[in-house]
């Protein structure tokens, strides 16, 4: 291990705001050696971004404060330079990547010119042409298809994906020696974000930096790093090299933490189909469980709850004076499904494959443009919402967002109370209130909760909220479209364990959308693949994940990044002039 | 279960509460509250009769015999008010109750109040009314009507400047009548043209703006179309047709008003509507079956109604504004004062009649300027911005 280049010691940042004081970060002290990726790991409002922020120094000075502590990078104390000295740090030495590529691109520059601009402003003597080709072997670096072309681009005709790598490209010109990551994948679906890590672990390589890479996902620490740091409440709690730390973790919270990642969560054995057992054999298990939809035709398949036959929803493009469609987004085409009553089938995909949109027109939230949906052989599409109330208790839908799933202006006693009375459930108002306050027990909330509105509740409490309202109605199905994926990791794991049990409980069917193959792997009975509207592969879980078909299938499972890697070599691929941090 | 207190902040309490912050809002609402009680009690506060008087022995309240239709139905309108202000309803009940109650009362006082269909305010000064045991007179003792013709030389009288006795604080106008008098019972015009016409609005542009937004599609874009006429309309110029062809009448002004301003409402509520209809919570209402009318009206409106309110407090202030060019055009009301109608009369005569021109033009700028203060501060409150600056959590 080389000398150290950044340090900081006991760093405390407090922020004001209206009065109030809050201890963002509180007495937290690490380094990073020279060419080394440290990772500050925890759960949202855990301090690690302004952790981040406050090395950089890009708080703002009248709310955050620093009433002790230092940061030495190389040997420098950050927090006692003049803002003028810390503008050529910034960039030059000192660079940063956000989460969010959409908004941390000008979109009235090309991408060229903002790289550009970035380069010559630490470098003023630089002349056009040469910086020019300084841009252009950034932008070969950071692997952009045809760099060349691509200098003259304006950020929108880029990919998500294409913009992280030009914030890296502009972050890299002028070859610092510490990058700082705030997130930088968090945004991107998990394929391409396999292949910003592989980029990211090649530059740092070939340059020689050393990077502060912050991240809630365990997976990516793993991937990423030498050095890991967990975060609590603006306390570091636990400081140790990966491997060390995501194997024997020491600190309670880190146990708890790492307990609850979905590929580490116990799964008790659940109520499955004796069709399953005993039948496992590989590709055999698709067959019987899942007739061709030909087959299914017509005669009903036993044990099928929903059956899905030929559904397309193709939104039109209209363009010119007269509004006519021109073509249209297929977002789900040609779907055909059997979702088995009893068992929790996960449909999972990259964002935008359609996979919210079939959850939606299952429901007929979403009028399909052709095909068929029966429940139990009745046929929903077609249906005016009057002949669809009859058979709305049957199926609920519980919601991804927690901060828009609930009706802030409405008690969650009148949330969960108005469909039960439409419904005719409950002979009184103080039945219903009763069988309310009965199932929010269910879902392991106090019956007090009643009588408060969503603003008072925290996210995964919210999305409890969300789970009780869906059940009020005694759901034969319910779609659950990315529940926990704004979630804490360790809120998301009770949150599934509670899914688990509920469906245990009252023999649910459940759909459940996801982007998260860990949650698939521990949630589902059967796992449905899709990509761009149709669906690429589908069987039992165990098959899907654990022997995919398609190939489509099998890059999106190997992007996935897992805790298991930081058993294995970090650097497999890449001709690492430094020794591995730590290994077992 | 019901007896469960409730000790936290509702969204609406919330709002309300960050709209009180400022000193501005205060005001504006301080201004409003006296205009509407010198609207509300307008024939106690300037009236040429005694309101309590004794002769004889006697007592009696004159005052009370001369209230017409309109005074009694606006005094049993402000009592509701406060009675259902003192009372614990749902804002729902209370606007209902309200509403039926001022039915009730218009249609009991159309039935039992007679007032004299001709009034000799003279009178009020003859030994009939004068010579009395003791008398206690209104603040301001000239009705708006009296033009003092028991008097002579006393028209467009600058401020405190009669010598025979007789005081009027902002002067007379044209015809005699003290300004002060007409400036109160003008109040009563100026906010009810606005809450009325407004109101009017309000109702055709939530309806019209909320079945576009929620329904979309065809009924949207025939919706719009139907805005866009609307909104090519000139109000005031409707207006100058329709006094011209059918008379002047306060009613058919606020009519009018409404009529044409409901677009902008309208325009506000679908976009909201718009994007509500994405909101997870409405979705999941039409998943679990509620009907169309509870989607509408329980879990979509109550949501997108803050923007609307700011939009009302301009609308209130732009009716006013409405009214008085009319009444300065010389197309208002002939009988009852207006603060527009008292403008034109500072500029009639050969001279600039100061008092004429400041007292009334200050009323008009000081009530749309409360009302547009009121309006800002709504949005401040709402705005999701500030209110997330605000909320930040630890």
């Amino acid at each position: 291990m080389s000398q150290t280049l950044l340090e900081v010691r006991n760093l405390h940042t407090y922020l004001n705001s209206g009065g109030r004081v809050v201890k963002a970060v509180d007495d937290v002290s690490f380094s990073i050696p020279k060419g080394e990726t440290f990772c500050l790991v925890g759960e949202s409002g855990s301090g690690k971004s302004i952790t981040a922020l406050s090395v950089i120094r890009l708080l703002p000075q009248g709310i955050a404060t620093h009433p002790a502590g230092e940061i030495l990078f190389r040997g420098q104390d950050l927090l006692q330079v003049k803002e003028d000295a810390l503008r050529s740090i910034r960039g030059a030495q000192i660079a940063m990547i956000f989460q969010e590529p959409m908004t941390s691109l000008n979109p009235v520059f090309t991408v060229g010119e903002q790289i550009m601009e970035a380069l010559q402003l630490h470098h003023p003597d630089m002349g056009d042409a040469e910086a020019e080709e300084r841009v252009m072997l950034a932008l070969e670096q950071v692997q952009i298809p045809k760099a060349r072309e691509r200098f003259r681009d304006y950020p929108h005709q880029l990919s998500g994906g294409q913009r992280q790598r030009v914030m890296i490209a502009m972050a890299l010109a002028c070859e610092p020696e510490l990058l700082i990551a705030d997130e930088p994948t968090t945004a991107l679906d998990v394929t391409v974000q396999a292949e910003i890590l592989r980029l990211l672990r090649k530059l740092q390589d070939d340059t020689g930096m050393s990077t502060l890479f912050i991240t809630h996902d365990f997976g990516v620490v793993a991937q990423m790093a030498q050095q890991v740091g967990v975060m609590q409440q603006g306390k570091l709690v636990e400081v140790g090299s990966t491997a060390q730390v995501l194997r024997s973790p020491q600190h309670p919270y880190t146990q708890q933490l790492l307990a609850a990642v979905p590929e580490n969560l116990k799964r008790n054995p659940s109520p499955q189909p004796l069709s399953l057992k005993g039948r496992g054999a590989k590709n055999g298990a698709e067959a019987i469980l899942l007739p061709s939809p030909l087959e299914g035709e017509g005669q009903g398949v036993r044990g099928a709850l929903l059956q899905i036959r030929d559904l397309n929803v193709w939104f039109p493009i209209k363009k010119g004076v007269f509004r006519h469609t021109v073509d249209y987004v297929r977002a789900v085409d040609g779907v055909s499904l059997d979702i088995p009553q009893g068992q929790i089938m996960a449909l999972v995909g990259e964002s935008g494959c359609g996979k919210t949109t079939l959850g939606r027109a299952v429901l007929q939230l979403e009028k399909p443009t052709s095909g068929s949906i029966q429940l139990h052989g009745q046929e929903l599409t077609g249906l005016s919402a009057g002949e669809l109330r009859p058979l709305r208790p049957k199926m609920q839908i519980a919601f991804q967002d927690p901060q828009s799933s609930l009706n802030p202006r409405l008690l969650v006693e009148t949330t969960l109370t108005e469909p039960m009375k439409v419904h005719g459930i409950g002979v009184d108002r103080e039945d219903r209130i009763e069988r309310a306050a009965q199932i929010l027990e269910s879902v392991q909330l106090k019956r007090e909760f009643l009588w408060r509105y969503p603003h008072e509740f925290s996210g995964g409490q919210r999305q409890r909220i969300g789970l009780a309202r869906a059940l009020v109605l005694n759901p034969e199905f319910i779609v659950c479209d990315e529940i926990t994926s704004a979630l804490d990791v360790s809120v998301q794991a009770e949150i599934l364990q509670l899914l688990l049990q509920i469906r245990a409980d009252r023999n649910l069917t459940l759909l459940f959308i996801t982007h998260n193959i860990g949650v698939v792997e521990y949630l589902s009975d059967q796992t449905v693949v899709m990509y761009k509207g149709k669906i690429v592969e589908r069987g039992a879980t165990a098959q899907v994940c654990g022997d995919p078909q398609d190939a489509y299938t099998q890059k999106l499972l190997s992007a996935v990044p897992r805790l298991r890697m930081a058993t294995q070599p970090v650097r497999p691929a890449t001709d690492s002039v430094l020794p591995l941090a730590t290994r077992q | 279960m019901t007896e469960a207190v409730i000790s936290h902040e509702t969204f609406s309490r919330r709002i309300w509460r960050k709209t009180w912050q400022g000193v501005g809002v205060k005001l504006g609402f301080a201004w409003v509250a006296l205009l509407v009680l010198m609207g509300v009690f307008a024939p106690f506060l300037a009236n040429s009769m005694p309101l309590l008087m004794s002769k004889g022995g006697e007592i009696s309240a004159p005052v009370l015999h001369y209230l017409n239709i309109e005074d009694v139905v606006v005094l049993a309108m402000f009592a509701l008010a406060v009675v259902l202000a003192l009372v614990s309803l749902s804002a729902g009940k209370r606007v209902l109750l309200f509403v039926l109650g001022t039915l009730i009362a218009a249609l009991l006082a159309n039935l039992w109040v007679k007032a004299p269909a001709v009034m000799i305010y003279d009178e009020f000064r003859t030994p009939a009314y004068a010579d009395v045991d003791w008398r206690i007179m209104p603040p301001v003792p000239y009705a708006p009507q009296d033009y003092l013709r028991d008097y002579q030389e006393h028209g467009l009288e600058q401020p405190l400047a009669a010598t025979d006795g007789r005081f009027h604080l902002m002067g007379t106008e044209e015809n005699g009548a003290d300004v002060f008098s007409r400036m109160i019972h003008a109040s009563r015009i100026a906010l009810s043209i606005g809450l009325i016409a407004t109101g009017i609005a309000l109702v055709i542009g939530v309806i019209l703006g909320g079945l576009m937004g929620y329904l979309s599609g065809v009924v949207d874009m025939l919706g719009m179309r139907l805005v866009e006429i609307f909104e090519s309309i000139p109000t005031l110029f409707l207006l100058l047709t329709f006094v011209a062809f059918f008379g002047r009448s306060l009613y058919m002004m606020m009519v009018i008003i409404g009529v044409t301003s409901w677009s902008g409402y309208a325009r506000y509520i679908r976009a909201e509507f718009l994007k509500l209809r994405r909101q997870e919570y409405v979705q999941a209402a039409i998943a679990s079956g509620l009907p169309l009318s509870s989607i509408l009206f329980r879990h979509m409106l109550p949501n997108g109604v803050a923007p609307l309110l700011v939009g009302v407090s301009f609308g209130v202030a732009s009716a006013i504004l409405a009214e008085a060019t009319l009444s300065f055009l010389g197309l208002g009301l002939v009988g009852e004062p207006s603060w527009g109608q008292m403008l034109d009369q500072a500029v009639k005569s050969s001279m600039f009649n100061w008092w004429m021109a400041a007292f009334p033009g200050g009323a008009i700028f000081f009530t749309v300027f409360a009302y547009n203060l009121i309006g800002e501060a709504f949005r401040d409150a709402i705005d999701p911005q500030l209110s997330r600056n605000a909320g930040v959590k630890a």
